[in-house]
């Protein structure tokens, strides 16, 4: 009951904000919702069930590039294209997770790796169903009931991608599944000992997570209403990395932390750095892993002398 | 019968070696069944066997009826076959209390929709399983480390949490690795008390030991392997005297010198 | 015909770039277990460093070279020291230096691009830009040049590995740490020089394809990801499997383009695909690493 109420209540301050906003501020805040959805998700990938996966990035721009050509290349109705889409996403996960799991940490990051490069191309290659180099621009969400969603209402959608995604993952990280994930994270061989079939479980988690993330790519794609493959590509994998372990890997309030600090924080070094914060990301990062392996959120534990539920 | 586990034949070989050969074993319920043998006799690979870490040569594993042999580790767990590590491997992340909550998975788990739509129900049984688990905790005498990260318990420490986090899947078998091993020798006697009520709870136990006083003092039956065969089998008295175990031993003096 | 034997060669030396990065992560992976993905921007740096030896500078070659190798030595030490040994002494688990160098090769990349700009820089080729005809292998010098050294780095790894106490350290380190650790050996000095030999052979690969490529701090990822494709192509405990991996992805590579009915840039998919299917099917390479040796 608590915890319903804590979302609502997330629900009202968050939409609110929205309608407080001007244009410029309304496409950074809409991106920053963006961003935290992607870093639970893949917080829970990487920190939770322990998976090296380079391939969220690429689970988003799945999503994406599907809503649009099925909504305007496929033609659908927008009902059956979001149904649609949320299909190609569940089962492109599934195709990628069976064979993806039975590798071992550092192969994982390598086949996913090869994988999100391996999208990219296929976007370069795609003529005129992707749109090519170019990608797809010039269209809109299309009226819902007659009814226009934009500006705050879309935020608010956002708003609400995000809650979803954090009241799905969160559910899934207090359950026996989510302590089967740490488990096989830990232990494997012991994990199988105690009756957890660790295929299933890595497979579940890694279909699972990508799919959210295939879903925030929908709500996305009318975002800025173009897609292309520069914005898919690795740099963003690494950034949303990057977002977890500073933030703190295995911590839901982690991922909100890393990424809230590591997307605004370009905003406030541009005058002294230009475009060149991915240096001070990388030297972020370097420095959180060197001195503080707990991320940000380790230390706010510190400071307030709190133990971890479940690290 | 009382038996709840019957293995008939069971081989492995390993290319050229053949490191179990033919050996008929039974395990009955509520009794305390140890294996043992000098060094290189089989007993870890009957034992990983049985727990469903290596797949049989040849040969059949039976338990409580039904016809396991081959089966993966997690799906002996599954039927009731749950075995301890002997190098502790508790979850690092983990506090004692989840550790054993994590031995509850095959009775926690069900759907995943389950999980994302029930609100109360999910909400009692996590509240009924980490009173079960502190109950488990408390029994094994790691009452006061509940809450303790793993990586601060001593070895002997770890020993009790392997079984406390072995009791939570609710074992019919329970097979314990070399329990006595790197345990002091007040700790090896909790760990003969706690194996005993264990077995008092009609739990069957299989233990492969290389703690002569200490197996001796406990089990009901024993069975000798030697170069992967069984050469005798009998309560630990008939053991004790018996001349072809003696003589499988003669190149392990100190062992028996112990027994 | 001969265009077919023209290929081979430029085949053959993409490859043996490929090879020179894959033995630059070998050399690092097999004592320490460490996969240093930062391997590509040491590449990067040593083609920026080319290029400022030999265009802007125009220093001679062998100085230039040599400058540069020797600077990206000392930067793979320097890597090695801030961003693996603290963690290695504090216990960290084997993630953690991962993500170190990961985020090294950010700031790497950073670093140049903020020095040097984001325009591809040109570095000079050794013997210019002229053409040799060996019989039926034709190809340009830079090709020619670039299997020779290739050839000989592998041949003094080779020696290295087989003959030198040195190398031999390096195998014990990588068949068991611990006890090489107990017979004397010491794994600070084994990982330092790791290290900074990795950092070594990935100039060299910086260096002999920057002529071709012009430098760019986009470079590295690139050249990393095929590097190890190579690697796991070849098999990734042979300093044999580094070459024949690299010289088997170059030519499945060049290949493709050249006679298969599908557009160029789709044939970049190629190291991508053959990377995974080898992942899923032979993840230990074609070339299985050597036992230990009682």
């Amino acid at each position: 009951m608590k915890s319903i109420a804590g979302f609502l209540v997330a629900a009202l301050v968050l939409s609110a904000i929205a309608f407080m906003l001007g244009s410029y501020h309304t496409d950074v805040y809409r991106k920053l919702l963006l961003w935290i959805t992607l870093a639970l998700g893949y917080n829970f990938l990487f920190g939770i069930a322990g998976q090296v996966a380079f391939s969220h990035f690429t689970f988003y721009g799945i999503g994406a590039y599907a809503m649009v050509i099925l909504l305007f290349q496929v033609g659908l109705p927008l009902p059956l294209a979001i149904l649609a889409g949320i299909v190609v996403c569940v089962v492109l996960a599934l195709v990628v997770a069976i064979p993806a799991t039975r590798l071992e940490g550092f192969y994982l990051a390598l086949a996913t790796l090869a994988f999100a490069q391996l999208f990219i191309v296929v976007l370069n290659e795609g003529g005129s169903v992707t749109g090519g180099p170019g990608g797809l621009a010039n269209y809109r969400l299309p009226d819902i009931l007659g009814v226009r969603v934009t500006g705050p209402w879309y935020t608010v959608v956002i708003v609400f991608l995000l809650l979803g995604t954090l009241a799905i993952l969160w559910r899934l990280d207090r359950s026996w599944f989510g302590r089967a994930c740490r488990a096989v994270r830990d232990d494997p061989q012991a994990a199988q000992a105690m009756g957890i079939n660790v295929n299933t479980t890595r497979i579940v988690a890694y279909a699972v997570t990508s799919a959210l993330a295939g879903v925030a790519g929908m709500v996305y794609a009318f975002v800025d209403n173009t897609v292309n493959p520069p914005i898919f590509g690795l740099e963003n994998s690494f950034l949303l990395l990057f977002m977890v372990i500073v933030g703190g890997s295995g911590r839901h309030a982690g991922a909100i932390v890393g990424a809230i600090l590591l997307y605004l924080l370009p905003f406030f070094l541009s005058p002294l750095i230009g475009h060149h914060h991915a240096l001070v990301f990388g030297v972020v990062m370097v420095a959180v892993v060197l001195f503080q392996p707990k991320g940000l959120i380790g230390i706010w534990d510190h400071l307030t002398a709190r133990r971890r539920m479940a690290p | 019968m009382g038996e709840i586990l019957v293995a008939k034949g069971l081989s492995k070989q390993f290319g050229g070696l053949q490191a179990v050969a033919d050996l008929d074993l039974d395990v009955r319920r509520g009794e305390i069944l140890g294996v043992i043998g000098p060094n290189g006799a089989g007993k870890s690979t009957t034992f990983n066997m049985i727990a469903g870490a290596l797949a049989p040569s040849s040969g059949t594993l039976v338990f409580d009826g039904k016809d396991l042999t081959g089966l993966p580790a997690h799906a002996m767990a599954a039927r009731g076959i749950i075995r301890t590590f002997q190098h502790n491997k508790p979850f690092a992340s983990m506090t004692v209390r989840e550790n054993v909550m994590v031995g509850m998975h095959l009775r926690l788990k069900g759907s995943l929709w389950r999980v994302l739509l029930a609100g109360t129900g999910a909400v009692r049984a996590e509240r009924e399983a980490v009173q079960r688990a502190d109950e488990l905790v408390a029994f094994v005498g790691l009452g006061d480390c509940r809450d303790a990260d793993v990586d601060t318990l001593s070895f002997g420490q770890g020993r009790l949490l392997e079984i406390a986090r072995a009791l939570a899947s609710e074992p019919r078998l329970i097979l314990f690795d070399e329990p006595a091993a790197g345990l002091t020798l007040a700790e090896c006697e909790r760990l003969t008390d706690i194996i005993r009520q264990i077995a008092q709870r009609g739990i069957a136990v299989l233990l492969i030991e290389h703690d002569m006083r200490f197996l001796m003092a406990l089990a009901d039956r024993v069975v000798v392997l030697n170069f992967g065969r069984k050469i005798a089998q009998g309560t630990p008295a008939e053991i004790r005297a018996d001349d072809t175990v003696v003589q499988a031993y003669l190149g392990d003096l100190g062992a028996m010198a112990h027994a | 015909m001969s265009d077919f034997f023209e290929l081979i060669v430029g085949a053959t030396a993409s490859g043996c770039i490929y090879a020179l990065v894959a033995l630059s992560y070998l050399l690092i992976t097999r004592p320490t277990g460490v996969i240093n993905f930062a391997v590509g921007e040491w590449a990067m740096v040593a083609a920026f460093g080319g290029f400022l030896t030999l265009s802007r500078f125009e220093l001679p070659y062998p100085v230039g070279m040599a400058l540069v190798l020797a600077l990206m030595i000392g930067v793979g030490w320097l890597t090695e020291r801030i961003a693996v040994r603290p963690l290695v002494e504090k216990g960290a688990p084997p993630l953690a230096p991962i993500l170190a160098l990961l985020g090294m090769l950010v700031v790497f990349r950073e670093v140049v691009s903020v020095g040097m700009g984001p325009d591809p820089q040109p570095v000079p080729p050794l013997f210019g830009y002229g053409r040799l005809e060996l019989g039926l292998l034709a190809g340009s010098y830079q090709s020619f040049f670039i299997i020779a050294v290739t050839a000989t780095v592998f041949a003094a790894a080779w020696y290295f590995f087989e003959r030198t106490l040195a190398g031999r350290s390096f195998e014990a380190v990588a068949i068991d740490r611990r006890a090489a650790a107990l017979m004397g050996i010491n794994l600070r000095r084994v990982t330092a020089l790791a290290f900074a030999g990795s950092a070594g052979v990935a100039a060299m690969a910086g260096l002999l394809v920057s002529p071709n490529v012009s430098a760019h701090y986009l470079m590295g990822l690139p050249l990393a990801i095929q590097g190890f494709t190579a690697l796991v192509i070849g098999g990734v405990g042979r300093v044999e499997g580094a070459l024949l991996g690299g010289l088997i992805l170059a030519i499945a590579e060049q290949f493709t383009v050249r006679y298969a009915p599908i557009p160029p840039g789709l044939a970049q998919g190629v190291p991508l695909v053959l990377l995974i299917a080898f992942l899923l099917v032979r993840p230990t390479g074609l070339l299985r690493a050597r036992e230990s040796r009682a």
